[in-house]
Parts: C-alpha cells; structure tokens; sequence
C-alpha cells in the first residue's frame, strides 16, 4: 500500500505497525516522535497502531541540543 | 526631582515601548517585575532567552550552566564573548545581563542542575525556561516543574532545526509523556547560531505570555509542540495530549 512518510510517497507492506514501519525504514533515535494524519501517536502505542492506505506520517527527530 | 520619582520615570522610558501595548500596559510591567525565572543552561538557547526575558524587565532570573566559555561556543552563545574565555559561563552572564539591565536581579547558579538540587531552585521560580542541551537535565526539569506546578517552557535545537513547547502542570503533557525514554546525548552536534536565537526568542516571547496570562491556551503554545525548520524555512506544530498512563505526571501531586 501507498503512504506518505515525512512528505515523501513510499509503498510499504500490507499489515504494518508503526513498531514495524520503523525498524523498516531503520529508525534508530530512541527519541523518535511518530505522527499520523496530524495525530500525535504515543510510543506505548506503536505496536498496536496500524498503518492504513494514504496515511500521512511524520517521524521526527526531537532536536535535545542547547 | 526625587531620587524615586527619576527612577520612576526612568523605568517607564524603558519599558515605553512595551508598556503601550495593551496586553502589557504597567500592570503587566509590574507583573513582569515582580516574576522569577529560571534559566537552566546559559549557552546557545540561555543566551537569547535570558537576554530578552531581561530586557523585559523580567524581576529576577537565575541563570544556571555548569560550564566555562570556550572558543567554540562563540558562534551561537551570545551572552559571552573573547573576553569571557575561559571564565565561568555564569559570572559571564551575569556581566552581560547586569550591563542590559541593572534594576533587575541576576543570580548565578554555577552547578548540574539534577534531581538532587532542581527543588531548592524550583520552589523560588514562576516558570523554568529549559536551555539545556540533554535529556537527563530536562528530566529533572520537568520533576522540578510537576512537583511546584510551574511551567517548563521547552526548547530545544540541533543543525538549522528547533523545537519549542510549554508543558503547564494539570494543563498539558509533561516532557516525559512526549518523550518518555532517555537516549544517548549526542557529542557536540552542528548548530547555525540563528537556530537557537530563533528558537529561544520563541520560548522568551511565549514565558513573557505565561508570566503575563496573556492569550488562551490555544495561542500560547500549550499542547502543542512547534517544529522550526530553518533549512526549507517552515514552521509546524503538532498537537500534544497527556498520556494518561505516564509515570510521572500520571501520579503527580500539583499544587495548581
């Protein structure tokens, strides 16, 4: 199926968690926020969280400097 | 003309411009001069937030950095400069912030901020203005503002990017609902110096609303978390909830 991550169009497997689409696209940052469809989604809730067709995803990474 | 009178007036001439808009006004300049803020980390962020909340006429601001000025910081921490090298990052801001404004009060804090020593800091605030540049520092901060009901104006920065939000105690997440796990601090990243005025001119202007209950919720930037991005010059915001399961802020005692 067809998404958007970080304003790009990417196909990605059928059936897929956010837990799963970050280890996909190799996501290391322990910081990492995840938002879909403008929604932010908490960490607890990435392997539960599917991922559905035309979804707009943002992974961002937390900027922590000074 | 009596010594109180001119130094009446000399506040009012300083604080004109400021003072005629009516969000402000001299009840707000009052308001302003009687708040307390902590500044946690005197570099590239606390540099510009100290210097504006000063300028403000912020009442009194402890500047917190644990640090000695390096070359290397030049680019970006503009409270110090060549002469400062060397010195103490705190007694450097507290000459260049007493130099903007010598009514208000300025007081150094030259240790860690940690769990161990936030409460003898945060009992004294109205708000914390996060300038640190790690996540263990703003743990504590967070500890410090749930546990006194204060406000903890994030921000943070890295390359041409920052971030900026206000966690209000039993209004909006904490920090660590956000971002609830420590990770490893990244050794000196890339920093454009304009990426922290930004960002922290952002968190100065949004603890100036706060102090002053200036604007809703909404306006100000709670539960929401902004995202600058220098390189391609676009500002988002995300919208934030409380995680009704934090471990923090889930069991916290507020005092608000």
């Amino acid at each position: 199926m067809e998404i958007e991550l970080n304003g790009l169009k990417e196909t990605i497997p059928d059936n897929m968690s956010i837990n799963a689409l970050i280890e996909l696209f190799k996501e290391g940052d322990p910081h990492l926020i995840v938002e879909v469809n403008n929604r932010y989604i908490f960490p607890k809730n990435y392997k539960t969280t599917m991922i559905m067709e035309n979804d707009q995803i943002e992974f961002i990474n937390p900027n922590l400097g000074g | 003309m009596l010594e109180t009178d001119k130094l009446n007036t000399d506040m009012e001439k300083r604080y004109a411009r400021q003072i005629i808009l009516p969000q402000i006004g001299p009840e707000g300049q009052e308001i302003l001069g009687k708040a307390s803020v902590l500044v946690a980390g005197a570099g590239g962020l606390g540099s510009v937030s100290s210097f504006y909340l000063a300028a403000a006429g912020v009442g009194h601001i402890i500047i917190a950095d644990n640090d000695h000025v390096e070359l290397s910081n030049l680019n970006r921490q503009l409270l110090h400069s060549e002469i400062s090298l060397g010195e103490k990052k705190t007694r450097s801001a507290v000459r260049r912030l007493s130099q903007l404004n010598s009514s208000i009060k300025i007081t150094p804090f030259q240790k860690e901020l940690t769990w161990h020593n936030i409460d003898s800091i945060a009992e004294k605030v109205d708000i914390i203005v996060d300038a640190t540049d790690n996540y263990i520092t703003r743990q504590s901060l967070n500890r410090g503002s749930l546990k006194y009901g204060i406000p903890f104006v994030f921000g943070g920065v890295q390359g041409f990017n920052g971030m900026v939000s206000c966690f209000v105690p039993s209004r909006t997440p904490c920090f660590e609902c956000v971002i609830p796990q420590p990770g490893k601090k990244k050794k000196n990243p890339g920093i454009v110096g304009a990426t922290a005025g930004i960002t922290a001119s952002i968190q100065a202007m949004e603890t100036i609303k706060l102090i002053l209950n200036i604007g809703t919720e909404k306006e100000r930037l709670e539960s929401r978390l902004l995202r600058i991005s220098g390189l391609d010059m676009k500002i988002k915001s995300i919208s934030l909830e409380p995680d009704p399961d934090c471990p923090v802020c889930s069991h916290a005692d507020f005092k608000v």
